[in-house]
């Protein structure tokens, strides 16, 4: 039998639904043919690929999502009220055991807490379209909260995962911005140092993050964290940082590699 | 843990049982997360979509229909996410190789080599032949529940399927070719002796 013929029978060949007969022939087939059989080797060391998994986020993520949307709901005067009464009784057991989900799980009270009071000192119930305008309002704030109280967190895996969390978004919330610019400066771990300076260069726009970042070159004691601040000036071609890294160059302690960094950007931004 | 099937808990999620829709995404976020993340060779957007997945069904919950298989219903949910994600940003469209993740070690050196050359041959496809190959090899949807997601006829599947699988291997063919000729080039470097030297 031609190769034609068989790729008509090769789809069901893979996945096991030919009769006994067509099989065969299949079979018969790849015996000869080096091409076929190449594709069905393919196909079958496609299952080498990895399992990727996704970050633990992924689960806080979705839990505050879903406390916002069922809060949201239970808001709503014509909606199914089993939503609120069922609620309080959903199973975090699993989840709640780490740091991480406690720290989302009481973001997302907080979220809460804030909406229903929020909603109870308003003077009329919302209609279902607003309702679902304010659900959406409420999980960007939910989502804020998340990362807030993550940035807080003992482990630094922990807040490394709350900065990273914050540079899916084009638009930072000030509170989160400023949260973001207090890590930079004063968080223990250099790694989460690096990855906030990443996160609020993204938003150089925004006058603080500029002057954070000069104030934070003189503070910074680890020669990874200063080489990364004088590459993100040059990168801003940020002129008025001149007489800072002149002033870095001076200092006494300097790690000479560091001070070399600084000289080689001073030369950039002249 | 339930045993529920998926269709009972997407009913109960419908009728306010909204606590069931984390059995759900127990159960989904991993394969919906390779969906996108092979696909797109971006994390972040996977995991991204992998959330506005689960948004969207409980915004639709209401038209989930009794007997509608959850498995196609969700990833016609995907699929339209995906779809919608790009039209907003096509920008993003380029698969991004760089991100793919490190191929965990295995057994052999040989077979870590064969997932890498096929991960990038896979990466190689056009997008809807690497899509209709995930479909039916990684999410285990049947041909005929993929000719519904897909909007087109059960034959129409079986050829797109043979089509991409051509392309892959041809792809990874080459991918191989040339790797065991630089393999050969290296190896002859190192053992032969330079040339007139006498």
């Amino acid at each position: 039998m031609k190769c034609e013929q068989i790729s008509e029978l090769l789809p069901d060949y893979l996945q096991g639904s030919l009769s006994p007969d067509q099989h065969r022939t299949v079979e018969a087939h790849l015996q000869q043919c080096a091409d076929c059989s190449e594709e069905v080797a393919v196909w079958r060391k496609l299952s080498l690929l990895p399992i990727e998994q996704p970050s633990p986020m992924s689960r806080v993520r979705f839990e505050a999502m879903l406390q916002a949307y069922l809060a949201g709901s239970s808001n709503n005067p014509g909606d199914n009220s089993a939503w609120r009464k069922r609620a309080s009784s959903w199973n975090f057991f699993h989840w709640l055991r780490s740091p991480l989900g406690a720290a989302a799980w009481s973001a997302a009270l907080l979220a809460i807490g804030v909406y229903a009071g929020s909603h109870l000192a308003g003077p009329k119930p919302p209609s279902p379209s607003s309702d679902l305008a304010k659900v959406e309002a409420e999980l960007a704030s939910t989502k804020q909260l998340v990362v807030l109280s993550m940035l807080q967190q003992q482990s630094a895996s922990a807040r490394l995962e709350g900065v990273n969390f914050t540079t899916r978004d084009e638009q930072l919330n000030p509170q989160v911005l400023s949260a973001l610019l207090h890590t930079l400066r004063y968080d223990p771990s250099v790694d989460v140092r690096l990855a906030a300076l990443d996160a609020v260069s993204r938003h150089s726009a925004q006058p603080q993050v500029r002057s954070s970042v000069v104030n934070a070159l003189q503070e910074q004691q680890s020669p990874l964290v200063q080489v990364a601040l004088i590459d993100q000036l040059v990168e801003w071609h940020d002129r008025e940082a001149k007489p800072h890294l002149e002033k870095l160059r001076q200092s006494q302690d300097l790690n000479p590699a560091v001070r070399q960094h600084a000289d080689w950007a001073i030369s950039k931004l002249n | 843990m339930t045993l529920a099937p998926d269709e009972d808990l997407m009913l109960q999620v419908r009728d306010g049982a909204g606590e069931m829709l984390g059995v759900l995404f127990d159960r989904y976020q991993t394969p919906l997360f390779n969906f996108y993340s092979k696909l797109t060779g971006n994390r972040t957007l996977s995991e991204d979509l992998v959330q506005e997945v689960f948004l969207r069904i409980l915004k639709y919950r209401q038209s989930y229909r009794p007997g509608t298989p959850f498995r196609a219903w969700i990833y016609q949910i995907a699929r339209n996410a995906r779809i919608d994600h790009f039209r907003k940003f096509p920008a993003e469209r380029a698969f991004e190789p760089e991100m793919l993740p490190a191929v965990i070690p295995s057994d052999s050196a040989q077979e870590q080599q064969e997932t890498e050359l096929l991960h990038r041959a896979l990466s190689q496809l056009p997008e809807d032949k690497r899509e209709i190959l995930l479909l039916c090899r990684f999410q285990e949807l049947k041909y005929e529940e993929i000719a519904e997601l897909l909007g087109c006829e059960l034959n129409t599947v079986r050829t797109r399927i043979h089509r991409a699988l051509k392309e892959l291997r041809k792809s990874f063919h080459q991918l191989s070719q040339n790797t065991l000729l630089k393999q050969a080039n290296a190896a002859a470097a190192e053992n032969l002796p330079p040339r007139g030297g006498r």
